[in-house]
């Protein structure tokens, strides 16, 4: 079937559903979705796979409640309605506060991820030709095991609703690592590895990951910090000055804000999976998240899977705060639950729209998912000027371990690397750092927040969440930061925060 | 067997490949899952996925690519395509540095003893009803808010490639049911869990009854604030479930091992690893788990022991890494196996494990675990549904979060009895492919000098 083919059928379906009884319906027909991923473990192509995946996902809303079914084959459009209605039904039975979607805006346009050139255009041999350079660059005899990982989506999405809107995306994405490893004095495994990052910038194809600022040009220095590393002593366990380079920070923020501020999180829907959220509704606005230092915005930024220009309820990406001066003052959200947030904060908190309804294939439903959740740079000066204000602390970089409470309120991180500081100056390299506390005390002490010369945008390849369970695609612009008087290190009893 | 116009087709492309001259690997997934999401007391969501996806793997030499489609398998051409893309990715790769396996169908399979229709069939209507009627029940008795998931489906696994005309298939149905109650103000959590084979396997009494149980300590005791150090800890099946997987993942995966990341890199077979009480088997055959009988190289899978009464017995290697380390594979090409920690002889039923406690925490999961530090088999991870503090065999209060940092081996080491019966813990997840997944585990573990690394002051 063609696009339009499958545009008409829907519209027809639409009408069937209204007249079903359905106040909204809306249809993600997936033409393409195309995946590539290619490793190179010790120099050995151990995964070298393309994928397809072609089908279409439908979503109804029958009486207040959601029904959702999707198919690949797209000859059963109107079966896949039939099921998704059968489902609202089934789930009208048990109503709860009632879904709604809010004020109609229909939205017609399409969406193009910045992209030169396109990896799908480029030769595997090419491709491997590359990943095998870098692979060459980390060789050496110390060097146990090192992977070269590279990873190319290329989707074109068309999604229609009851409301007349009709948007397409076509988003290309690329993700790459490279890791090493070797074994300490103690038998353990140490590793340095790096993510293929920007400045925010700039765009998302071939030209993106060979371009050695961002990826390749790290081969050198990771191998070499991976070598102190393993000559180090371990972080001794104690409380200090924390900061934090932004290839640990984004998943300092993903996990301790990000999470926790998805609206459907907060309301209690992903209560028996993922988790709750220490936030409740009547906090949004009144919160005190961080210290004032602390400014977090969703935001559209050029270059990164967390941009998509609209998301999967057709609604045009925002950008927006979560936290202005330590005050959390607004959540990500997707169209379906504002009225139930605002009804049970007993005044409107959310007025519209977070634009994070996203979903990560054609066969999963839309839920509310992160977009880019960055920091803003702050007025701090640089990586340089933050060291040499710190008396006692350590610098951390890259995470190895995280876990998390259930609600987000309180942690516990284990990272590749420590840099101890001392009266302003980086000294020596610890190994096995780790650092826990509890989210709103911790980001209530983040006293220095770096300018834009720290501020780099990391991708997050593999966030997971909901059910049927979903593997989403985001981003996280993040400045350096320091945090004072930390719990670091592994005490064999370790001090109550 | 599977459907013959699905079966046809794959029979047609391996033989077209094997006329060719090329080495192919067919497999076959199709699945239809169907899932309600409970979220404040209704039903927030009602979903049916029919998906079939087919993994071309193309081998040639020391070259191999593969071509994964998610799409309605409907034509010989599509096939032919699929083998297509994988031989051009094939033919760009470079050559490994060790001869790769080439999956061979040792032994024919055709099963569907784990099969029930009526599971397949579970409506969103039925789920809802059965739900319903949990809430309606138990609501009244506090302020409670009701969340869960029940994905129900069934499963089609097929395997064949050009070295014979041999076939695996499988197709099986499944179901998992959580159901977590809240308390509104206290915020409080309590979890009901239960794994599904068939259709009649949840039913709404045996719910109420387990949250009956559990509401008395939660609803008249306050929060017990337990402290940073090592204790006295009693698990439960979800917690013993994770870590038996942790000690898995991180002591007897074959590559791991061989490249000294693991936390067994040390010992070598016959070596006594863990406490005599301790047997982790992989197996098929046990009745608790959903029993994959082959994996996706064709290996019949059968009972492969990785730790017996504490010695170290066996690693898990896939082809890939049997390949590169000259090992033979052990059945272990596929997403999950059948593992199982042996029951020990201590007293069976939750009550006498807190008897025999005395004084303990009684943790029965553990939330968000993850390794700071595989090489020790170190791990990390928060209490959640369920916990409370035992005192002279009693439980007398829900604890606050808190915080598990400790080692494979040294739980695994530190272990005072348990129970002499089993369950059937149920991990699977939904994530991509539907994937059913079980382990069988004591009801409960009681370990000493836990190492307890932080508290919070709430749930």
């Amino acid at each position: 079937m063609t696009i339009e083919q499958v545009a008409t059928a829907v519209r027809g379906h639409f009408d069937r559903m209204r007249t079903a009884g359905c106040g909204f319906a809306d249809a993600r027909l997936y033409d393409e979705d195309a995946s590539q991923r290619v490793v190179l473990y010790d120099g050995n192509l151990e995964s070298n796979n393309r994928g397809l995946e072609r089908g279409i996902g439908v979503r109804v809303l029958y009486e207040g409640a959601w029904g959702f079914a999707a198919t690949a084959d797209l000859d059963t459009i109107g079966a896949c309605f039939d099921r998704a209605l059968t489902n609202a039904r089934a789930a009208a039975r048990l109503p709860g506060f009632p879904k709604e979607m809010g004020p109609a805006r229909p939205a017609k346009g399409e969406y193009r991820a910045p992209v030169v050139k396109d990896p799908f255009e480029v030769p595997l041999a090419e491709k491997l030709a590359f990943l095998t350079g870098i692979d060459e660059r980390l060789k050496d005899d110390s060097v146990k095991q090192r992977i070269v990982h590279a990873r190319f989506q290329r989707r074109r999405i068309h999604y229609w609703n009851t409301e007349g809107t009709d948007v397409s995306r076509f988003v290309n994405n690329t993700f790459a690592t490279m890791m090493v490893m070797a074994p300490d004095k103690d038998g353990r495994t140490q590793r340095r590895s790096v993510e293929l990052y920007s400045d925010g910038s700039g765009t998302r194809g071939w030209e993106w990951l060979t371009n050695p600022d961002w990826f390749s040009g790290h081969a050198e220095r990771i191998k070499r910090e991976l070598f102190e590393v393993v000559a180090a002593e371990p972080l001794p366990p104690g409380r200090r000055d924390l900061i934090i380079l932004p290839g640990q920070g984004f998943l300092q923020v993903h996990e301790t804000i990000g999470h926790p501020l998805e609206l459907d999180r907060i309301l209690g829907y992903e209560l028996s999976f993922a988790g709750g959220s220490h936030v409740r509704p009547e906090m949004i606005g009144t919160l005190r998240y961080g210290s004032d230092k602390l400014n977090c915005r969703a935001g559209v930024t050029p270059n990164s899977p967390g941009t998509f220009g609209f998301d999967d309820e057709g609604t045009p990406q925002r950008d927006y705060y979560l936290i202005k001066q330590g005050i959390l003052v607004n959540v990500l959200s997707s169209r379906t639950d504002l009225a139930e947030a605002n009804a049970k904060a007993g005044s409107e908190v959310v007025s519209e729209s977070g634009t994070a309804a996203r979903a990560c294939a054609f066969y999963r439903t839309p839920i509310d998912r992160m977009t880019n959740i960055n920091i803003e740079p702050g007025e701090d000066g640089t990586l340089n000027d933050i060291v040499a204000a710190t008396e006692n602390g350590i610098i951390v970089d890259v995470p190895v371990s995280w876990s998390i409470g259930s609600n987000r309120e309180h942690f516990h991180f284990g990272t590749e690397i420590a840099w101890e500081v001392k009266d302003g100056r980086r000294t020596r390299v610890f190994k096995n750092p780790t650092y826990q506390a509890h989210t709103l005390d911790f980001w209530r002490s983040l006293d220095k927040v770096g300018d834009k010369s720290t501020w780099l945008l990391q991708s997050v390849p593999n966030c997971g969440k909901g059910e049927p369970n979903q593997i989403m695609e985001l981003g996280h612009g993040i400045p350096v930061m320091r945090f004072k008087d930390v719990q670091c290190g592994e005490a064999e009893a370790a001090t109550k925060e | 067997m599977l459907e013959n116009r699905i079966r046809e087709l794959l029979g047609r492309a391996r033989d077209e490949a094997r006329k060719a001259g090329m080495n192919v690997e067919l497999s076959f997934h199709r699945e239809q899952s169907s899932l309600i999401r409970l979220g404040n007391s209704s039903v927030a969501l009602a979903t049916h996925e029919a998906l079939t996806r087919l993994d071309v793997s193309v081998q040639d030499g020391r070259k191999v690519g593969s071509f994964s489609l998610t799409a309605d398998i409907v034509s010989a051409d599509q096939l032919r395509e699929a083998v297509h893309h994988a031989a051009e990715n094939c033919r760009a790769a470079l050559p490994k540095d060790y001869d790769p396996i080439f999956g061979t169908v040792e032994e024919a399979v055709d099963d569907s003893a784990g099969y029930d229709p009526a599971l397949e069939a579970l409506s969103a209507e039925a789920k809802t009803d059965l739900c319903a009627d949990i809430i309606k029940k138990l609501k009244p008795r506090g302020r409670y808010d009701f969340s869960g998931s029940w994905s129900t489906g069934s499963t089609e696994m097929y395997y064949t490639t050009t070295a014979n005309d041999s076939e695996c298939y499988r197709r099986l149905t499944d179901g998992r049911f959580v159901m977590v109650l809240k308390e509104q103000d206290k915020k409080w959590e309590l979890q009901v869990e239960l794994s599904q084979k068939a259709a009649a396997d949840i039913r709404a009494a045996e719910v109420i009854a387990a949250f009956d149980d559990l509401r008395p300590v939660y609803e008249q005791n306050e929060g017990f604030a337990t402290t940073i150090g090592r204790q006295r800890v009693l698990f439960g099946p979800q917690a013993i479930a994770q870590l038996v997987g942790l000690a898995i993942w991180g002591g007897f995966i074959g590559r791991s091992w061989e490249e000294k990341r693991s936390w067994t890199a040390q010992n070598k077979f016959g070596d006594r690893i863990l406490s005599e009480a301790v047997t982790i088997v992989d197996d098929p055959a046990n009745p608790d788990v959903f029993s994959m009988p082959f994996d996706f190289m064709g290996k019949r899978r059968r009972r492969f022991a990785v730790v017996e009464r504490g010695v170290f017995k066996g690693l898990l290697y896939d082809s890939a890494s049997a390949a590169r380390y000259g090992k033979k594979p052990t059945g272990h090409d596929l997403a999950s196996g059948d593992f199982g920690l042996a029951p020990g002889d201590g007293p069976a039923g939750l009550e006498a494990g807190r008897k025999l406690a005395g004084d303990a925490l009684y943790v029965p999961h553990l939330h968000y675990i993850h390794l700071p530090d595989p090489t020790k088999g170190m791990f990390t991870g928060s209490s959640r549904f369920n916990a409370m503090r035992v005192k002279n065999g009693e439980f007398v209060a829900p604890i606050f979060s808190t915080r598990v940092t400790d080692t494979s081996p040294s739980v695994f080491n530190n272990v005072v009895a348990m129970s002499s019966k089993t369950v059937t813990h149920n991990e699977s997840a939904t994530y991509g492919r539907r994937t059913p997944d079980a382990m069988s585990v004591p009801e409960w573990l009681l370990c000493d000098n836990i190492r307890i690394t932080d508290v919070a002051d709430s749930f």
